[in-house]
């Protein structure tokens, strides 16, 4: 029994309604605190899984793009100076949306396509077909890309809340066991 | 009486047919790139190269070798050769020579005129010009506004400029498309070539205008495959086809009709060379139609060394020698990128 966590209180019988009601709102509160902590573990837990695969497919994705480079170079020539220069508008463009989880907003990037594709005559004469898929294979890279960085971003934003709220609810375990 | 050529060729382009069959005789063989593709790193690969007839043309390169670093320095080797030729020949093979150097000036026209526009620095995209299309007016690009006062102020001087007269409409080229355009001087390009040889008759008509006829209808095919899905209008797509080939008149209107590849191989059955082409696109290892042509055009460029006194042999060994970097990049591509699956996908030419 520590000395000053002692609460002076006058024995009375509405002292111990009072005292009974301020007990079940702390438990309530308690309660609710060790659900956010294991709502933010889950997604934390979740996030993470799916951070891993995509970093794995990524490697994958990424090389299968280069290769397909190479080969859209070996067919039709060097086309990556033209390609550049005729750079105007983005075909693949990001929205940034809010997701709430037990009270934590985090950021979630949506890729969404818009326009025409202005490089669809290039390699008319030669390696157009290679070029197609080598616009695939980049596309999905892109795709993953987006994914990951909305993964990665959603991070960080889940870590601190579910460190506070893990620790309040530690705290809450001590004081209560000890009192 | 007919001109023999044997009398009187090598008076004045004995000694360049010479030396273009050696250069030829040192183009790499099929044990070469066996052992190119058992390098496990790009040192490895120098080092196999030093002992072809490439030699030490590595090794001023710092660390690390990069594939486009051996790509710009095959390519500085390959424009030296050429400009060798070049400069010791004689008419009429030094037109010839001009018309050789006109698709890579197309191509670099275009870059300039692209650029330019777009009012980029000329000397980042000179860089990236092929230095086998260099020509003397260059430099002066950045005068101009509008593809119009390009042409009127610099290309009209080079050997380009007839080219662009099927491509003015209203003496403008404004509402073009880059590729469109490109397209459409290649395809006049590629008809003066063909007029200029079959003038010169003799021996380089007869090698030279097949090899013209299936860059031609090559052009065709790929250009119908290529606009499968696209915006390119039937009536556009048929401006563009080059009508030296085999395939004009009745095979290139029935091209412009066709709607898929299936349609397209129903019109490379009438003609007895493009019939076992199109047999072997995809098949077991999965080769495309870009390839059985490369195949093809390798098989009769090597054929054209086997007559004596044309013109022929030299356009064969420049692209024989495009065709033998493209493989060397190819597997080099491979090597340093781990990917070694289609690593004998290269196209062997001796």
């Amino acid at each position: 029994m520590s000395g000053k966590d002692r609460i002076e209180i006058f024995p009375s019988r509405m002292a111990q309604t009072i005292m009974k009601a301020r007990l079940k709102g702390a438990q309530t509160g308690r309660n609710l605190l060790k659900k956010k902590s294991d709502a933010l573990t889950l997604r934390f837990r979740q996030i993470l899984k799916k951070i891993i695969e995509t970093k794995m497919l990524m490697g994958e994705v990424m090389r299968e793009a280069a290769f397909s480079l190479a080969e859209a170079k070996f067919t039709a020539g060097d086309f990556s100076t033209t390609v550049i220069q005729n750079v105007n508008r983005a075909q693949v463009k990001i929205r940034a949306k809010k997701d709430n989880v037990a009270g934590v907003t985090l950021p979630i990037f949506e890729h969404y396509h818009e326009g025409t594709d202005s490089y669809e005559l290039t390699g008319l004469a030669r390696g157009g077909e290679q070029l197609a898929k080598l616009k695939r294979n980049y596309a999905k890279a892109v795709e993953l890309l987006v994914e990951l960085a909305s993964l990665q971003s959603s991070f960080p934003g889940l870590n601190v809340p579910l460190l506070i709220s893990s620790q309040s609810w530690m705290r809450e375990s001590e004081k209560s066991s000890i009192g | 009486m007919l001109e023999c050529s044997e009398l009187y060729f090598n008076v004045d382009h004995g000694f360049l047919e010479g030396l273009v069959r050696g250069c030829k005789a040192s183009l790499l063989t099929q044990q070469d790139y066996i052992n190119l593709a058992q390098c496990e790193t790009l040192e490895d690969l120098k080092i196999h190269l030093q002992t072809t007839d490439y030699g030490n043309f590595l090794a001023n390169q710092t660390n690390p070798l990069t594939v486009s670093k051996i790509d710009t320095e095959m390519r500085k080797r390959l424009c030296r050769e050429f400009y060798y030729f070049r400069n010791n020949s004689l008419e009429p093979l030094s037109t010839f020579f001009t018309y050789m150097t006109c698709s890579y000036m197309i191509d670099n026209v275009i870059l300039l005129m692209n650029g330019a526009l777009q009012k980029k620095s000329v000397k980042e995209i000179l860089v990236k010009c092929h230095p086998l299309g260099r020509f003397t007016e260059m430099e002066a690009v950045n005068i101009a506004e509008t593809p119009s006062d390009l042409f009127n102020a610099v290309l009209v001087e080079t050997p380009l400029a007839p080219f662009f007269q099927d491509c003015m409409s209203e003496n403008t080229l404004d509402e073009l498309n880059i590729e469109l355009l490109r397209n459409k001087l290649y395809k006049s390009y590629l008809e003066a070539f063909y007029k200029f040889c079959k003038n010169h008759g003799d021996v380089t008509a007869e090698v030279m205008c097949p090899i013209l006829e299936f860059e031609a209808d090559r052009r065709a095919f790929i250009i119908t495959l290529n606009s499968f899905g696209t915006e390119l209008s039937k009536e556009d797509r048929e401006t563009l086809y080059p009508t030296i080939g085999k395939l004009c008149p009745e095979g290139l209107r029935l091209l412009a009709q066709a709607e898929d590849f299936d349609q397209m191989k129903r019109v490379a059955d009438h003609y007895g060379v493009y019939k076992p082409l199109f047999e072997a696109v995809g098949g077991n290892g999965g080769k495309t139609l870009e390839d059985v042509f490369y195949e093809h055009e390798v098989q009769i460029n090597v054929l054209a060394f086997n007559r004596q006194f044309h013109y022929g042999v030299f356009y064969a060994y420049v692209k024989l020698k495009e065709q033998e970097m493209r493989n060397i990049v190819w597997i080099a591509e491979c090597i340093s990128q781990r990917h070694r699956t289609k690593i004998n996908s290269y196209i062997p030419i001796l």
